[in-house]
């Protein structure tokens, strides 16, 4: 059956009422499991009709197409409404992670000129903080108050009562601006990853040719809708499909987790290889009475997965994990493992069919087998981004010719399997959330006591890379517990929890070049006791 | 001030809200940004505050505040 009937790309109308009028209006879209266990089932038709109720807020409130909102919410019910709804009216919709500071708010919400957000109570304090900076924010809608606080903080739940269900989107052609994902870069402020309506068509293929997901799933994603994987295959990819989800509004918890997937007979689970290292980490008599015979198939992203998970997913669980692998850039899966292919622990599978791929020297060359390069990707994919809002020219500096550089290194084996092997730049990843070392460097310099700062990323068995800092105190201050403490608050709360040092490393100097670039892979080398190579540039 | 007072400050910092109003039912999912990460900055922000330390085995079994509490006020009376 063709995904897109009539020329109608718009990923809000394909994921909702065009699954009620393929018979799918009483199905369960997703079933809302919160925290405390309370579960609510919303069907297809009642994703439709609060996705155009929302639509309709917007739209009294004057939003227009390519406009943009942002939501900045924990799990909720209202996260998809909202989503899906700006997509309806074309308004180009962000989604922002729940425990992201006040910094990391004003560069993403100040550089997309957002003109409204989405939030609750509790996270409105940080956007108070930093309004004024905000020009062109003009609308704060709150889901959990009652009333309007005035005219400009606004109760999403009187705005939805006093709005109608009944909206139709306009045909939205493929080239219309839909979804925006900020992404952390070693240099600079993070950038606005943009995305159009097509993107759906790349996201609707993997999620059937990838997933296997069909008509009779019941499909778990974990990822946090923050995160490009959170809206790809947390939102769009299995409601094109008109698949029923979990959602659910709680944090990790092993037994939790395990009993979700016996309970609510999961049948397909996309989850992050930190979180499958840490089911793997508790006692074997969590699980072993748990009934997975629903469970078809798992899947991983955000990380490279490590040989020995998958050998204990096959022991204990007795299923293989299948790793994928994309960007917030490639908007949908572009290499991975799969049910049809067999699984080289530790590789990242092979490139969809139609995707072409390559291994690629620093000057352009290709590279053969088992040579190490970049890994780049011929233009072309539906689901690529379309520019950093902002930024043309960091978006063309991702492109030789054809080609985007993605920014990561691999090699491809002689069978066609490829090989990760890390990044290009100092991008850190945390437990799959891509963190700036310059962010975070930027945040201690804001504490008065830290003189300079470099950080980077160093090898975590859990989480893959853990954040080290290194700081240098002007010189009328020493290190204290209270300032450790001061150091780690001052991160989370201003870049985000993901942010925080888990080591911090007292120095007298910090390494730079002769025109003050940090060389981050000297500091990475005295962590690691290795050889810090050519050091003439040392300033 | 009482340790629940003492604790509630802390809160307070941690989570960058001064309107948490702690209870000993109250568990991380009653608080937004209560994750893994934000935990450990409030568990070593206890330690340090209080002059106290943790065993592993007391941190795995602290289920809400109320643990939490009952921890922190069993170690000052032990002199801890």
């Amino acid at each position: 059956m063709n995904l897109v009937k009539n020329d109608q790309y718009n990923i809000g109308h394909i994921c909702t009422r065009q699954q009620c009028d393929q018979g799918r209006g009483n199905k369960t879209a997703f079933r809302w499991v919160s925290a405390r266990q309370e579960r609510i089932d919303y069907s297809f038709s009642d994703l439709d009709h609060e996705s155009s109720r929302f639509a309709n807020v917007l739209q009294a409130l004057g939003f227009a197409p390519g406009e943009i909102l942002f939501t900045f919410l924990p799990r909720t019910p209202e996260q998809f409404f909202c989503f899906l709804g700006a997509l309806k009216l074309q308004v180009v919709c962000g989604t922002l992670f729940s425990n992201f500071g006040d910094d990391a708010l004003l560069d993403r919400l100040g550089d997309a000129g957002a003109k409204g957000l989405v939030t609750r109570k509790s996270l409105l304090k940080k956007i108070m903080r930093i309004w004024g900076q905000l020009t062109s924010l003009k609308y704060i809608i709150v889901t959990d108050i009652d009333e309007h606080q005035s005219a400009n903080i606004l109760s999403y739940s009187a705005l939805m009562n006093q709005a109608t269900d009944d909206y139709v989107a306009p045909l939205t052609n493929p080239q219309t601006p839909s979804v925006l994902h900020y992404t952390s870069g070693s240099t600079g402020k993070p950038k606005g990853v943009l995305h159009c309506h097509r993107s759906i068509l790349h996201q609707n293929r993997t999620a059937r040719e990838v997933l296997d997901l069909d008509d009779s799933d019941i499909f778990w994603c974990t990822a946090d809708q923050g995160w490009v994987t959170g809206t790809s295959y947390g939102i769009i990819g299995p409601w094109s499909l008109g698949v029923t989800q979990i959602q659910y509004g709680g944090s990790y918890d092993a037994k939790l987790w395990f009993d979700l997937l016996q309970d609510e007979a999961v049948t397909v689970w996309y989850s992050a290889p930190t979180a499958l290292r840490m089911l793997m980490q508790e006692a074997p008599e969590l699980y072993k009475g748990c009934n997975l015979k629903a469970l078809r198939h798992i899947f991983s992203v955000g990380e490279p997965l490590n040989p020995e998970v998958i050998t204990w997913a096959r022991n204990v669980l007795g299923k293989d994990i299948y790793d994928t692998w994309f960007q917030t850039e490639t908007g949908g899966i572009i290499i991975t493992n799969r049910p049809a292919l067999v699984v080289r622990p530790g590789s990242m599978g092979m490139p969809l069919d139609g995707i072409e791929v390559a291994i690629l020297a620093d000057d352009g060359q290709p590279l053969g087998d088992n040579q190490q390069g970049n890994l780049c990707l011929k233009s072309g994919c539906p689901s690529m981004f379309t520019t950093y809002l902002n930024n043309e020219s960091a978006y063309s500096s991702k492109f030789r010719g054809d080609w985007y550089y993605t920014g990561d290194t691999a090699m491809r084996d002689k069978d066609g399997y490829y090989w990760f092997k890390g990044r290009s730049d100092d991008v850190i990843n945390t437990a799959g959330h891509l963190i700036s070392p310059f962010e975070v460097e930027s945040a201690l310099l804001e504490i008065d006591e830290v003189a300079e700062s470099g950080v980077i990323g160093a090898p975590d068995e859990l989480i893959y890379e853990k954040v080290i800092a290194f700081i240098q105190l002007h010189k009328q201050y020493v290190w204290s517990k209270e300032l450790e403490i001061k150091i780690r608050l001052h991160v989370s709360n201003r870049a985000s929890s993901i942010a925080t040092p888990q080591e911090i490393i007292i120095v007298d100097g910090i390494p730079k070049n002769k025109s003050g670039k940090i060389m981050r892979r000297v500091l990475k080398a005295y962590y690691l006791g290795q050889d810090a190579g050519d050091l003439s540039t040392l300033d | 001030m009482t340790t629940m007072e003492q604790l509630n400050v802390i809160f307070k910092t941690v989570f960058d809200d001064d309107d948490i109003m702690i209870t000993p039912e109250m568990t991380a999912n009653d608080v937004d940004g209560w994750d893994s990460l934000s935990h450990i900055n409030l568990i070593t922000t206890v330690e340090a505050r209080f002059s106290i330390r943790f065993s592993q085995k007391e941190l795995l079994t602290q289920k809400n505040v109320g643990d939490l509490i009952r921890d922190i006020e069993s170690k000052l009376a032990a002199g801890n």
